[in-house]
């Protein structure tokens, strides 16, 4: 049974405190109780979100966060989850053109919104300067923290198409990698943005 | 980007040339399949339950409401599920060995009762989706005798300390005596009579956490009698005989498979527990079963490096010559012992007397294993710090007393394959420049924020040992290597593509490479111990002279007919020792109102031999490094005292390097070809963050003029030692 919920009644502070089980029993209508946990009683919502240029329509469970949306719904896995509660930046895409930690937020406030993920980067068959960057300068290792690393670069270059190496380094702090590649990183960025990003 | 290279070597034609990964697309477009990317049909998704209590005996486990939650299908409990897991903890860190697992009286199940640890696994659900199976996990009532824990190795040996076993907390060793690990060279006492000066002091390390960036998954798969096992491994052929051995089914019938992963540093070793419930879960439920560990399940339920105390003693000349080295060490295995637990560094000096004890410890932590050259970077740490204080007090550059006193044959009497130490450390020193950046009188800058130099050292391991490679040449031309390598993030399958090439003399892109799956790969050793380029890299060059052979002999095929060349070369060093070789220069600026370390200048000198892909080795250096600085100046899992609960498991908490701390690493090799390995290349993963910490630290000391003693070197270490 499909509910429609106001967005505004999930706050952050209550989301990032809680996992999405504790939030399931947050938001369910009173009564419900945190036993009666089969996937038809929890609220859902319709939405309808642009993903990499496509506007699709769903009908989200409202503890859904848009990572899993991403990942387990729409099948675009290139999206990481690090650590599924803000600290990393593996599952950062664009949201509207501004990075964000998609494990941050609720699927339901992408509603109406425009989502660019890291498999939205390839336009008609062609790398991102991006892309073609990161691999020249070997950006990625294991290549675990590297969509999320990709998104936090497009996202900087959109408002700073021109950083400079810190800039880089202010921009991208929140995103991670533990293999440690942050100099190659970098310098990735830079000529990136030297060549023009698209 | 700078960068140098040495030309005393003869050039090849694709070995030694920066070269893109070949599957670098995969990793920028999203598409490269990692274990959590995979999803069967009918998957059912599962979530372990951990103990809150650092030590606990489990009087009762009630499921009935956990199962009766609609949409659970499967719980185990150590009441239902008793699978040992060799790889965890048997007896003297040799986990790999079935007639250890015999007699051990020491054995680690999946789920133990008593816990042990902050995170020892209790039971595990699998439910229609996560959100049920975490849902399931709050249901589950556990009926806990609390026990009285202990968190530090020294406190865990006193004799009224709690009991973590019942034979004690000093960890049995393989045939389950209750003994440290000794190493002795010489007459220690003799060293001391002979020496002008002699030192002593007290160096700690902190427990910290691989934490990289791929939490652990699984998915696991029955079809009859086969299990099929998508997960992060760094070994795929022993994670499929561990996890054989364990489930007590023939290997063939295990398939492994790892095409991507997301870093492992040591924790993704082999097989996991992880591994065996997922495939438990899964033979229970009659359905394909995806674990995900959450961020802090990994923190907790998958180990770190060993934490240490380390006690020496330094006889010296008067001139600088050492005499005797005693190390007393006592590492903190957690609640079961996975690793060895030694303290490396010792081995890196000429010394005629030496006197290493070292003891592994049970504590309530979680459990400690290989991270980054295991035994290494913390021995490294207490053992260059002790020496460069000494050199200090001798009046001595410590630049000087390394190149007095470092190692020149393996334990002062095999011979290196090659040495270059002199050459990193002489090179290092006068491009880093040295006699500049030092400061003679440490912490003698005026003013608030002080500068200084450090240095350290290493010779690391590369050894040879047996490998297998198979390559398939087509009548099209195309060349299929088949390694059994997965890619951990070194960049594995690259390299093989590069030597096979190279061996074949065609170029990379006519090379594909199958990797990561055991049903399709013979054995290789897997990304541990810096070895997969040496050992697997010199399997697909004697692979590729047998296809040669067979060329030469039968032609090119033709049609459909295919030639295959195959090797399983197992070679040996005749009585020499093979290491790497390196040394790290940094520069420090501490502001010594706020505490605050920054590094300003770091180079990296390495001899890993013949560089294979510049590119990537460059990557893996400047990673070692800023690891270690991480290491050195604020990782630190914190346990609090008072009740064993772990404080900083995330990586907030764990404070791992970020973008804004890492500072430039200049890179150099110095290029060697000792003749072994594929075209001279040593190890080079691990030997990166070995020598950094030392570095630092020392770096920090010679700012500041006060020895940190205590890792992570926080704020607060540093306020109060200047206070």
């Amino acid at each position: 049974m499909a509910k429609t919920k106001s967005k505004k009644k999930i706050s952050r502070r209550k989301f990032l405190q809680g996992t999405g089980a504790a939030l399931a029993v947050a938001t369910a209508a009173p009564g419900v109780g945190a036993q009666n946990a089969a996937t038809d009683s929890i609220p859902h919502t319709a939405i309808r979100v642009t993903v990499n240029g496509t506007q699709r329509r769903i009908e989200v469970e409202d503890r859904w966060t848009l990572v899993e949306l991403l990942r387990d719904h729409f099948g675009l896995t290139g999206t990481k989850i690090g650590c599924d509660r803000g600290e990393c930046g593996a599952c950062t895409v664009l949201l509207d053109g501004k990075p964000i930690y998609s494990c941050s937020n609720l699927a339901v406030w992408a509603d109406g919104r425009s989502v660019q993920t890291v498999e939205g980067l390839t336009q008609n068959g062609r790398l991102d300067a991006l892309q073609q960057s990161f691999i020249e300068h070997d950006g990625p290792q294991c290549g675990f923290c590297t969509s999320g690393q990709l998104m936090s670069a497009k996202g900087l270059l959109i408002r700073n198409p021109r950083p400079t190496a810190d800039e880089i380094r202010a921009g991208m702090t929140g995103n991670l990698c533990r293999c440690s590649n942050y100099n190659h990183y970098v310098e990735a960025v830079l000529a990136a943005a030297k060549g023009g990003s698209r | 980007m700078r960068q140098q290279q040495n030309t005393s070597i003869a050039p090849l034609k694709t070995v030694g040339h920066a070269t893109p990964r070949i599957d670098a697309i995969e990793r920028v477009t999203g598409k490269a399949t990692y274990t959590n990317d995979i999803r069967l049909p009918g998957m059912l998704y599962a979530r372990i339950l951990r103990s809150p209590h650092p030590h606990a005996r489990i009087r009762r486990i009630d499921v009935s409401k956990a199962l009766a939650l609609p949409g659970v299908k499967t719980i185990l409990t150590h009441e239902n599920c008793q699978v040992v897991w060799g790889a965890g903890g048997i007896s003297g860190g040799l986990q790999y060995n079935d007639d250890i697992k015999k007699i051990t009286k020491h054995r680690r199940y999946v789920f133990n009762n008593p816990v042990r640890f902050v995170g020892d696994p209790v039971a595990a659900v699998a439910a229609v989706n996560r959100h049920v199976a975490d849902e399931a996990l709050r249901l589950i009532q556990v009926d806990y005798e609390v026990l009285s824990f202990i968190l530090e190795p020294e406190e865990a040996l006193k004799p009224d300390a709690v009991k973590i076993w019942p034979e004690g907390n000093l960890s049995l060793n393989a045939q389950n005596q209750a003994q440290p690990m000794t190493t002795r060279r010489g007459n220690i006492e003799e060293g001391f009579r002979t020496s002008d000066l002699v030192f002593e002091d007290r160096y700690t390390t902190a427990f910290v956490h691989n934490a990289q960036m791929e939490p652990r998954s699984c998915v696991a798969n029955w079809d009859g009698d086969k299990l099929t096992l998508y997960t992060p491994t760094q070994g795929i052929s022993n994670c499929r005989s561990d996890t054989a051995r364990d489930l007590g089914i023939p290997p063939e019938k295990v398939q492994i498979i790892c095409q991507y992963m997301g870093g492992g540093f040591g924790n993704k070793n082999q097989n996991q527990d992880a591994d065996l419930i997922t495939a438990m879960l899964a033979k229970e439920a009659g359905a394909p079963v995806k674990l995900e560990f959450t961020r802090k399940d990994d923190f907790i339920g998958v180990h770190g490096r060993w934490p240490t105390v380390q006690y020496y003693k330094v006889g010296v000349s008067r001139d600088g010559v050492l005499k005797g080295i005693q190390l007393r060490g006592y590492s903190g295995m957690g609640g079961y012992r996975k690793n060895t637990g030694t303290i490396g560094g010792i081995d890196i000096y000429q010394c005629p007397h030496i006197d290493s004890v070292v003891y592994p410890v049970y504590t309530n932590k979680t459990v400690s294993g290989n991270f980054r050259g295991p035994e290494y970077p913390q021995g490294f740490y207490g053992i260059e710090s002790m020496m460069d204080d000494v050199a200090y007090k001798l009046k001595m550059d410590p630049v000087e007393f390394i190149l007095k006193n470092m190692t020149r044959k393996s334990r002062d009497e095999v011979p290196y394959t090659n040495y270059s130490l002199e050459e990193c450390i002489r090179r290092g020193a006068e491009t880093f420049e040295w006699k500049k950046r030092w400061r003679p009188q440490p912490g003698s800058d005026p003013g608030p924020v002080k500068r200084g130099a450090g240095v350290a050292f290493m010779a690391f391991r590369s050894a040879l040992g047996r490998s297998n490679a198979v390559i398939r040449l087509d009548a099209k031309g195309h060349y299929t290597v088949f390694v059994g390598v997965t890619d951990v993030g070194a960049g594995a399958k690259t390299t093989m593509a590069m030597i096979a090439a190279e061996a074949l003399g065609v170029p990379v892109s006519k090379i594909e490479v199958v990797w990561g799956d055991t049903d399709r790969c013979p054995y290789s050793v897997g990304e541990s111990g810096s070895r997969t380029t040496i050992q697997t890299g010199y399997a697909v060059v004697q692979a590729a002279e047998a296809l040669k052979r067979q060329i030469a002999e039968k032609g090119l095929p033709t049609g459909d007919n295919v030639l295959i060349g195959s090797a399983s070369p197992n070679p040996t060093l005749e009585g020499k020792v093979r290491a790497a070789f390196g040394a790290h220069f940094v520069e420090v600026q501490v502001d010594t109102e706020l505490g605050h370390v920054r590094v300003l200048k770091y180079l990296a000198v390495h001899d890993s031999g013949r560089i294979m892909n510049p590119l990537t080795a460059r990557s893996q250096i400047k990673g070692g490094a800023t690891m270690g600085i991480g290491m050195a100046l604020h990782e630190n899992l914190l346990y609090d005292r008072r009740n064993g609960q772990p404080l900083t498991a995330g990586f907030y908490g764990a404070r791992l390097m970020t973008h804004r701390d890492a500072p430039e690493i200049e890179v150099i090799f110095i290029e060697s070809d000792d003749g072994y390995g594929p075209y001279g290349a040593k190890s080079i993963g691990e030997s990166s963050k070995v020598p950094a910490v030392a570095a630092v630290a020392n770096a920090v000391f010679n700012a500041i003029g006060r020895r940190m003693k205590d890792l992570p070197i926080t704020r607060d270490k540093i306020l109060g030692a200047l206070a």
